[in-house]
């Protein structure tokens, strides 16, 4: 049987090379049920879904430089539900008119395995946290409003505490490179939230310092 | 009152003096009552002498009128603070004064009539009014007439301004309250200062590309003069131009295939519009302009997948037109019949005439396999979970972890297009035609036996079935070995016989044919057989397909062979599909006179054995079909106890 040809260069097809267009805020749980309220307007008309989702970030440590990063997440409202293995980049600092963060980003449907794969391969669990909130979908955008809450007891997803009073907006598009237009679109479903909540391109790296 | 006891009363004349004052005791002061000559000054005052009874100065003697109010005024005065003056004092005054005026009146008037120092001149307007001649006065009517007339042509603009207003407000009212119905009914926004509305199936999971956009008019400057139409409508739409008119989805079967040069151009005639009572002239307009939408849609989605899709016979796309050869020598015709005005109407309507070879059933069909592909569209779309998840197919996102190889993924991603739906579709109406058809035309032929189909009502797109049953005329009750169940499918024709053997036929008619007749021709020495046990004689043999004999072009020839009671006459019947029947009686020897003498049976008890057979002349037999005849035959050779 003849081996599958092994892809050495990165492959620049296809749905691995794809980019996250991200926009983020928060919102208050005072006001939260009225920005449900609006996006439900504003939304796609389907019924309103909620999730639950527990978060692993592993970390793998090289030699030098920055630690390699994958978010492995699964659903604990669809038990049945592949775990999710994503690696997202760093925001790509490019044009700054642009009205989105754009990161690389690759997402892989995984079996329930994926743990103890990837404490195989020498990953180590950094942290975990729980999320669960509404999701909403306009066309291709994606809109999560979820709470943040911290796991207290490692590997129990029961015992948790919420790390605010406040919950987390996000708005993203998955998109091949280079389609500015996307963040075009997101700016002006970002301008129609605007008296309830303000989206923005927060940079994750500046935020830590 | 009568009977009462009479009450005293005293009466009391009122007061007639003024009360001066009241003291502290009760005891009230009077005011002095007037002497006469008091009285009589006190009316003397009150003359007036401003109301002069001679008219004829009246005009002239306004002003000294005035004055001699202000006079007697101040005399008033004078009076009330010297009432002991002498009581005429103010009579005096004024006649004295009116003396003085007239005098004056006197000389003026008779140095004006000298003319020579003074001359009177048209002062005040009054005066001029009073005495230009009568062309100033009818001057000054007609202007002062032209006024009170503009005056009145003012109101009357305003009335009628008003009243227009009003109309203008309740059309716009109505133009509101139209626009809400319409609001309930489409989607709407709001673009600048347009009103644009959706007419296309987007929200109901539709890929179609096209924008679908109407924008609502509004149609309220009409003329108030003129009558008002009685379809009036405040609010108007205005849809694209490419979905005007009515449109719809063809589709037909034709046996011949036809020239090359016809294609495309099948003709466009317009369904009689239906308006139906009560509702908006917009909304039948939108609905119309919808259905055109949807019918493109379907035709879009059809020719893409016509040129997508490798057949052994390439579909062809033409113009407004899709063939495609379902069967051989058999033609399958898709074609988008859309008329966007009056013209084309008239220029087609000649052709009108044609058959109407519609199959209607598959246009509907057409249609709800549009809607469910839509709604599947719309219900494939879930959420993901893990939200963080993209979007897109669940079964897909599960293919990595469950480790699908290639033929479970190609068998999730695999879905029958529109096109192959229908096209199997009118393969299974064509293949159920056809085979009624050839039943029906085979009943009619062949009178004995008798074939009858009982088709069943409710049928699948792609399945119905029919129950065959081979039968003769006055013996159903004994005849009934022939039940046949067509299963008709899409390609071929499942029969399943009463015993459960299952035989396929393919979409050939002469297959089904030749089965049939087959089938018809064993039904004969079937019944022979029932018919035997009925009358009590015995079957010797029986074979469904025999050996021997002439060999049938169509299935093979059955046969039987009974013996009578007492086993004197037998009577063997081959029946063969295409040779038909012949039927043998074998006589016992003893009846047979002339029977050649044989050196091996001499004896006469070989007399009992059966002798040679005999062919019956089958068509001169009495009876009205076959198993009568045979039961004639077999009373016949049945000896009477």
């Amino acid at each position: 049987m003849e081996a599958p040809p092994v892809t050495v260069m990165p492959i620049t097809s296809g749905t691995i090379n794809m980019m996250e267009y991200l926009l983020q805020g928060s919102v208050l749980d005072l006001a939260l049920e009225s920005l449900l309220h609006r996006l439900r307007g504003l939304c796609d008309n389907m019924e309103p879904e909620t999730f639950t989702d527990h978060e692993l970030v592993y970390l793998l440590k090289g030699q030098q430089g920055n630690p390699f990063i994958l978010r492995a997440r699964r659903s604990l409202s669809h038990p049945t539900a592949p775990w999710h293995l994503r690696y997202l980049g760093q925001p790509e600092v490019g044009d700054k008119s642009r009205h989105a963060l754009v990161r690389n980003c690759v997402d892989v449907a995984a079996s329930h395995s994926l743990p103890d794969f990837l404490n195989e391969m020498g990953f180590r669990m950094d942290h975990e946290f729980v999320t669960s909130g509404h999701i909403f979908r306009k066309g291709a955008m994606k809109v999560v409003v979820c709470s943040v809450s911290r796991v207290l007891v490692p590997g129990n997803t029961e015992n948790t505490e919420r790390m605010s009073l406040s919950h987390l907006v996000e708005l993203s598009v998955l998109a091949p490179a280079g389609q500015d237009t996307m963040s075009e679109d997101m700016r002006s479903f970002a301008e129609q939230l605007k008296p309830l909540i303000h989206l923005e391109k927060i940079d994750p790296s500046k935020q830590r310092h | 009152m009568s009977g009462g006891p009479a009450v005293r009363i005293s009466i009391e004349s009122s007061c007639e003096k003024q009360v001066q004052e009241v003291d502290f005791h009760g005891t009230e002061t009077y005011v002095p009552p007037l002497s006469m000559s008091q009285n009589l000054t006190k009316l003397a005052q009150r003359i007036d002498f401003s109301q002069g009874s001679d008219s004829e100065e009246d005009g002239g003697e306004g002003e000294p009128g005035d004055r001699e109010w202000g006079k007697q005024e101040e005399e008033e005065g004078t009076v009330k603070f010297q009432p002991s003056l002498w009581p005429w004092d103010s009579v005096r005054n004024n006649l004295r004064s009116a003396l003085t005026e007239m005098c004056v009146l006197h000389d003026v008037l008779s140095v004006v009539k000298e003319k020579k120092y003074m001359a009177l001149d048209p002062v005040s307007q009054d005066l001029t009014a009073g005495k230009t001649p009568q062309v100033f006065q009818l001057i000054s009517k007609k202007k002062s007439l032209a006024t009170a007339a503009q005056l009145l042509l003012k109101g009357a603009e305003k009335l009628s301004k008003s009243v227009a207003e009003n109309q203008e407000n309740r059309r716009q009212r109505d133009f509101n309250a139209e626009l809400l119905r319409l609001r309930s009914q489409w989607k709407l926004r709001k673009v600048g200062d347009k009103i644009l509305g959706d007419l296309s199936y987007r929200s109901a999971g539709s890929l179609f590309p096209h924008p679908g956009t109407f924008e609502v008019i509004k149609n309220t400057d009409i003329d108030l003069e003129k009558k008002v139409p009685e379809d009036y409508c405040p609010l108007d739409v205005q849809i694209p131009s490419d979905l005007e008119g009515s449109a719809y989805i063809k589709v037909s079967i034709q046996k011949q295939a036809p020239d090359i040069g016809d294609l495309g151009t099948v003709n466009l005639f317009r369904r009689p519009q239906k308006s139906k009572g009560g509702t908006q002239p917009w909304h039948v307009k939108l609905e119309a302009a919808q259905n055109v939408l949807l019918c493109k849609e379907i035709f879009a989605q059809l020719s893409r997948e016509a040129v997508q899709i490798k057949s052994q016979i390439p579909h062809i796309v033409v113009k407004n037109q899709i063939i495609s050869q379902p069967f051989p020598g058999l033609q399958l015709s898709i074609s988008l019949c859309h008329s966007t005005g009056e013209k084309k109407s008239s220029r087609a309507s000649p052709e009108k005439p044609k058959p109407d070879d519609h199959l209607y059933v598959l246009e509907h069909n057409l249609h709800q396999m549009m809607r469910e592909f839509h709604k599947q569209q719309l219900s494939s779309v879930v959420m993901p979970h893990p939200a963080s998840a993209p979007f897109g197919h669940k079964r897909l996102r599960l293919a990595g972890p469950m480790a699908y190889d290639k033929a479970e993924i190609s068998n999730l991603q695999q879905s029958e297009g529109l096109l192959e739906k229908i096209i199997k579709q009118a393969k299974h109406i064509f293949l159920r035609s056809r085979t009624a058809r050839t039943i029906d035309s085979l009943a009619s032929r062949i009178e004995d036996p008798q074939i009858q189909a009982h088709w069943s009502n409710i049928n699948d797109v792609f399945e119905s079935s029919v129950k065959v049953l081979i039968t003769s005329h006055g013996y159903e009750q004994i005849c009934k070995s022939i039940q046949l169940q067509l299963n008709i499918g899409v390609e071929q024709i499942r029969v399943v016989h009463r015993d459960g053997r299952v035989i396929t036929l393919s979409h050939q008619e002469q297959e089904l044919q030749d089965f049939l007749l087959s089938q018809m021709s064993q039904h004969q020495v079937h019944a022979v057989q029932q018919l035997a046990k009925v009358m009590g004689w015995h079957v010797l043999s029986f074979s469904n397909h025999v050996g021997l004999g002439p060999v049938e072009s169509i299935g093979n020839a059955s046969a039987i062979t009974v013996a009578s009671p007492n086993g004197e006459y037998a009577i063997s019947v081959r029946n063969g599909p295409e040779s038909g029947c012949k039927v043998v009686v074998q006589f016992p020897r003893s009846q047979i006179k002339d029977l050649p003498k044989s050196d091996v049976v001499q004896d006469t008890k070989w007399n009992q054995l059966r002798g040679p057979h005999k062919e019956v002349n089958w068509s001169k037999m009495e009876g009205r079909n076959f198993v009568y005849k045979m039961e004639l035959l077999m009373a016949a050779l049945t000896p009477c106890p």
